[in-house]
């Protein structure tokens, strides 16, 4: 079972959820370059400017692992790339569970997106204004978790924190990506799981992407927001254990 | 009984702080917000209690929060000096820095999350104006460096292509002293010398224009209205056919108008698109040069038979020093295209390349009426 992280923050998204998971499925965590504590000297600007180009990661490790049919479980725009993942690879993953997913964030003639190009612009905007301890990385503070050991030690925010640079591209390339298209060429069993109050993927754009993939199930989580992988994740462990 | 002053002072401290505080419940759903960060944001307690806290935030702030914040509050328990926005009642927002920390049970379920908030107007003022400041500085730097490089190249390939034509003067010149009697022999040496001197000259000439066009905002050119356009184009085609008796080049031009033009530049853009496609075209086939007026606007074609440009090649095709891999002739600065470019952009033109039944053509198009240019000249 490979989880995948969405865009602003690390791998550690998936802990919750995949140390239940790890008795029954092997583990498969991973970030993506240019987040988390991934090799940033590896990030490419024109292959990143695409989600394909991250498709094409996770079709890489995926190969490196040997794969055949695993379960993709992508959050937020991992999702979608893990869509273009199976469409590009389908030997790799017979299942494919999307945790708030979007083909397309901003608005369009007869589609509702849910935002506007000016609300990435303010979004980027917070990003230079937050370097969310980036440039604090001479003097680092090592943050201990007593209470959560699984985590270790990290850096304080360096599971959200990227080189401000490349989280403007990650932005980009996320809320401007269309991949609509796509939807109907999923070749996986997938499964749609929303939450309610959902302000990056409302409900209605989680229904049509469960109405445009060929073989999709959805379900509505009593979770809200858009992370029930933290905010409710023995509500999404059971509904991955119900759906595999 | 009157409530003491200790008392008075704690509850007072919580609604009437000198900061903002807001209680979540573990849904993430405003449990409490102090007067102070109502006031603020210009709401009624009961018009906040029960929504969520993104909902106070503006549309950035909003995603930033759901991507960035909530996450990161559930994994480390805190955030320390976030920017935000609020969004006060009539969608005006207040920069403020905001701190928060999860309260959990000793099981480790999620009680509430609290959050302090600071105004902070002018300091984020201050932030922004440090950041645009980096920016520009980054922005010069860049500008510096690629200058340097430009530089760095412009002296190479000055010196570099200078050599060949000073070389066949120094050669021809020593050959001249112990040639004295064979006069045919030395009318071609002078030939050559002539020939090289010509071509060193063009060479500076190249330089100047690309140095004026670098230093200036503009490229130099003198508009006039032209009636003599057609003549002048003919002229300049069948000079560069004269240096050239080896190669056919056609021509077909009809300037049936008065054109505003600086006509010395537009002769200097055929010669330089001429010149470029008998350097890189077939040898075999002619070279086709057109120009006509159509909707008020003149046009121009170049062709030559040869493969495509390759899409790399044809993305820096109009950049200084560029020059093709087939380049036969290795007398150019690769800044013939760039002048063809920069003369095009000052009238008010545009150049364009395509592939078109197996040849390159490069097209340039421009208004035949300058605004500069009183419209009561006939030219």
């Amino acid at each position: 079972m490979v989880f995948a992280h969405g865009f602003g923050c690390d791998q550690a998204m998936w802990l919750p959820v995949a140390e239940k998971l790890q008795e029954e499925y092997r583990i498969v965590l991973f970030d993506y370059v240019g987040s988390g504590q991934s090799d940033l000297s590896a990030y490419d600007k024109d292959r990143y400017s695409s989600l394909e180009g991250y498709a094409q990661d996770v079709v890489d490790i995926g190969r490196e692992l040997g794969l055949t049919n695993a379960i993709f479980v992508g959050h937020s725009v991992s999702a979608m790339i893990g869509a273009l993942a199976t469409i590009a690879a389908p030997e790799l993953f017979s299942d494919l569970i999307m945790v708030g997913p979007s083909p397309r964030y901003l608005n369009a003639d007869g589609y509702t997106g849910g935002f506007e190009e000016q609300q990435i612009e303010e979004l980027l905007q917070f990003l230079e204004d937050n370097h969310m301890g980036w440039s604090a990385a001479m003097g680092p503070a090592i943050m201990g978790n007593p209470d959560r050991p699984e985590l270790g030690e990290r850096l304080t925010n360096s599971f959200c924190a990227t080189d401000p640079e490349i989280a403007r591209q990650f932005a980009r390339t996320t809320f401007l990506s269309d991949n609509r298209d796509d939807l109907t060429k999923i070749p996986a069993r997938t499964l749609v799981l929303q939450c309610s109050d959902d302000i990056i993927a409302a409900e209605s754009v989680g229904r049509y992407v469960a109405d445009n993939v060929p073989n999709a199930e959805f379900v509505m989580l009593d979770a809200s927001g858009h992370c029930p992988n933290l905010s409710a994740p023995d509500e999404v462990t059971e509904a991955i254990r119900s759906f595999v | 009984m009157s409530e003491s002053v200790p008392d008075l002072d704690l509850r007072d401290l919580f609604e009437n702080a000198p900061c903002g505080y807001v209680t979540l419940d573990d849904q993430a759903q405003i449990m409490h917000a102090n007067a102070t960060l109502l006031e603020w944001i210009d709401c009624e307690a009961d018009e906040v209690v029960g929504r969520r806290v993104h909902e106070l935030l503006g549309m950035g702030g909003k995603i930033a929060y759901e991507t960035h914040i909530a996450p990161l509050l559930r994994m480390q328990g805190f955030v320390h000096e976030i920017a935000l926005d609020l969004k006060t009642q009539d969608g005006s927002l207040v920069p403020v820095i905001a701190n928060a920390s999860e309260r959990r049970s000793p099981e480790g379920s999620l009680l509430l999350t609290r959050l302090t908030i600071f105004k902070s107007v002018d300091r984020r003022r201050y932030e922004r104006d440090l950041l645009i400041a980096r920016r520009k500085a980054e922005e010069e730097a860049k500008r510096r460096e690629d200058e340097a490089v430009l530089r760095e190249q412009f002296v190479a390939v000055l010196g570099h292509d200078l050599r060949n034509p000073l070389a066949a003067v120094q050669v021809g010149s020593k050959m001249l002293e112990s040639n004295h009697d064979d006069r045919e022999r030395t009318a071609l040496i002078i030939a050559e010398i002539g020939a090289a001197t010509s071509r060193a000259l063009d060479l500076v000439k190249d330089v100047m224009d690309f140095a004026r066009g670098r230093l200036g905002s503009s490229f130099p050119v003198e508009l006039e209205r032209s009636s003599t356009l057609q003549e002048a184009i003919e002229h300049v085609v069948s000079e560069v056919q004269i240096a050239h008796p080896e190669r056919e080049i056609s021509y077909d031009i009809s300037v049936t108008k008065p054109v505003d033009c600086d006509e010395a530049r537009i002769c200097q853009l055929f010669a330089n698109l001429v010149s470029n496609a008998l350097q890189h075209g077939d040898t075999e086939t002619p070279v086709e040069v057109r120009a006509w007026i159509e909707s008020d606007r003149f046009h121009a074609e170049v062709a030559n038979a040869g493969a495509p440009i390759p899409r790399e090649i044809l993305k820096n095709l109009f950049q200084p020093f560029h020059r093709g891999k087939s380049s036969r002739n290795r007398d150019g600065l690769g800044l013939g295209l760039y002048i063809v470019n920069q003369i095009a952009e000052a009238h008010g033109g545009e150049m364009s390349v395509l592939p078109k039944d197996g040849k390159n053509v490069f097209r340039f198009e421009m208004p035949t009426r300058q605004k500069s240019i009183d419209d009561s000249d006939p030219g």
